[in-house]
């Protein structure tokens, strides 16, 4: 059990159980936000972890999860528009601060492994992971308004 | 003491999948089955199984919730053209 | 009637039952230091120089199961493909274009290529990382349908001619069987893994027929998802029944 376990566990915990508690209670609007938190939390737990049990080859599910996860913010985002027309869920002070947690744990991640070809993934995973989230943000605020059954 | 973040893991697939059981609509159920397709990639992996973490990743995160969204829309539109036609 | 159906059903499963417990009661424990199967699963998989000893028991001392797997994956995909054919009461209409906002679609355009060959990247070092055919070729069908959910149905009924998809499902299946079948050409065994050279540990050219294998099921995996993908939007978005039905 090392330091990056630790964070990993705390990072598990506290994001999972709130992403858990947001999507099953309240309006449409806050599932579909918390269905969007939870790959800004459990993404950074990934890096954490291939980094705690020492494999760099567990960062390719952070890779992976950092490009499906908007994608499926985006299915919901899309396909629920009638739903949350009316809402327009936005949540940007959250947003913000999932984009500040996986910038921190990706800058962490690249100090303590030093340059290489693995440091220019971990820039890739991060550059997608919070572009992602911020776009993903946007869509759910009403990026789909002019979608009529399509 | 790597067992906290197995207890952790395995006490959030448990909560998710109550979860996505006691959803009766189907949207709001495929909501929560995206969630519970992350932590269970999250179980795989503390578990040392990462290529099944990653089955689930691709399946879970994007395909899953595409399909039962797909169905939810043509069941809607099917009501709205009966409601219209009548 | 009934009553000796659920008579039988009840016989059977006690009997399940109760070679289920015998054998459970026989598995070794939890986390324990002895692993017979796994020992020598990778000193075979080293043996052949594959890193991944999951892609080596997947597509070398288990590539039969494999076989079947893609079986399984193709009659699935077949079985939808008829049950959403259009029917004779149902008209299609042409899908409405969409007007998303333009972040978003810039995104969607953006990733498309990257996930796309993220796909690629994972089947082709399905030997050497956590991956393969099947999550690679997942990945990759998924990238191609960010061009529905950023743009609309009918940008990606453009880059989507069904027809080569289905063709290519088929044409993968084939090329796993006959990878399997220069085995039995070659003098050995049914997807025996001798032909080729097994090439140095850890680099993109080991294994083997591995990287072979898992090509032909990342095509296979890939073609088949975006047929039925494509099945299912049609039914979401353009098929309607007629009125009066």
């Amino acid at each position: 059990m090392n330091g990056w376990i630790l964070a990993a566990t705390v990072g598990l915990g506290g994001g999972g159980a709130a992403a858990l508690w947001g999507v099953t209670t309240g309006s449409p609007g806050r599932r579909v936000i918390a269905q969007n938190l939870t790959t800004s939390a459990v993404c950074p737990a990934l890096l954490l972890l291939s980094q705690g049990y020492g494999r760099p080859a567990y960062v390719d599910l952070a890779l992976l999860m950092a490009l499906l996860g908007p994608v499926g913010t985006l299915v919901f985002a899309r396909l629920l528009a009638d739903d949350l027309a009316d809402e327009r869920p936005s949540a940007w002070g959250l947003t913000w601060a999932a984009a500040g947690l996986a910038a921190a744990v990706v800058i962490a991640l690249c100090v303590a492994g030093g340059p290489g070809r693995a440091m220019v993934k971990l820039l890739v995973i991060g550059a997608l992971l919070i572009g992602g989230n911020v776009i993903a943000s946007r869509a759910l605020a009403g990026g789909f308004r002019e979608v009529r059954g399509g | 003491m790597s067992d906290a973040v197995i207890t952790v893991s395995l006490l959030l697939v448990a909560g998710c999948a109550t979860a996505a059981v006691v959803q009766r609509d189907p949207a709001r159920q495929a909501l929560v089955l995206s969630v519970l397709g992350a932590v269970l990639a999250v179980l795989f992996t503390v578990l040392q199984a990462p290529d099944a973490g990653l089955s689930q990743l691709a399946v879970g995160s994007a395909l899953t919730p595409l399909l039962i969204m797909l169905c939810v829309r043509k069941v809607r539109r099917r009501g709205r053209t009966k409601d219209g036609a009548r | 009637m009934n009553r000796l159906r659920l008579w039988l059903l009840a016989v059977g499963g006690a009997g399940l039952a109760a070679l289920l417990v015998a054998a459970c009661l026989d598995l070794p424990a939890f986390g324990g230091r002895w692993h017979p199967y796994g020992d020598r699963a990778v000193q075979a998989s080293l043996d052949r120089h594959i890193a991944n000893t999951i892609a080596s028991v997947n597509f070398d001392q288990r590539a039969y199961d494999t076989l079947g797997e893609i079986s399984i994956l193709f009659a699935a995909v077949l079985g939808c493909v008829v049950l959403l054919r259009e029917a004779r009461d149902e008209h299609r209409a042409p899908p409405e274009p969409a007007e998303v906002a333009r972040p978003v679609r810039r995104y969607a355009l953006l990733v498309l290529p990257v996930a796309l060959v993220t796909g690629l990247y994972v089947i082709a070092h399905g030997q050497l990382s956590p991956g393969g055919g099947f999550q690679g070729g997942v990945v990759a069908a998924t990238a191609l349908h960010l061009l529905y959910l950023g743009a609309d149905y009918g940008a990606l009924e453009r880059v989507r001619p069904l027809g080569v998809y289905e063709a290519s499902d088929s044409l993968a299946v084939c090329a796993y069987l006959v990878l399997g079948l220069a085995g039995v050409l070659a003098g050995t065994a049914f997807l025996a893994n001798t032909l080729l050279p097994y090439g140095t540990f850890n680099t993109l050219s080991s294994g083997g027929t591995v990287p072979l294998l898992n090509a032909a099921v990342g095509m296979e995996v890939a073609s088949a998802v975006v047929v039925l993908l494509a099945h299912f939007l049609d039914q979401a978005v353009e098929i309607e029944e007629e009125h009066g039905s």
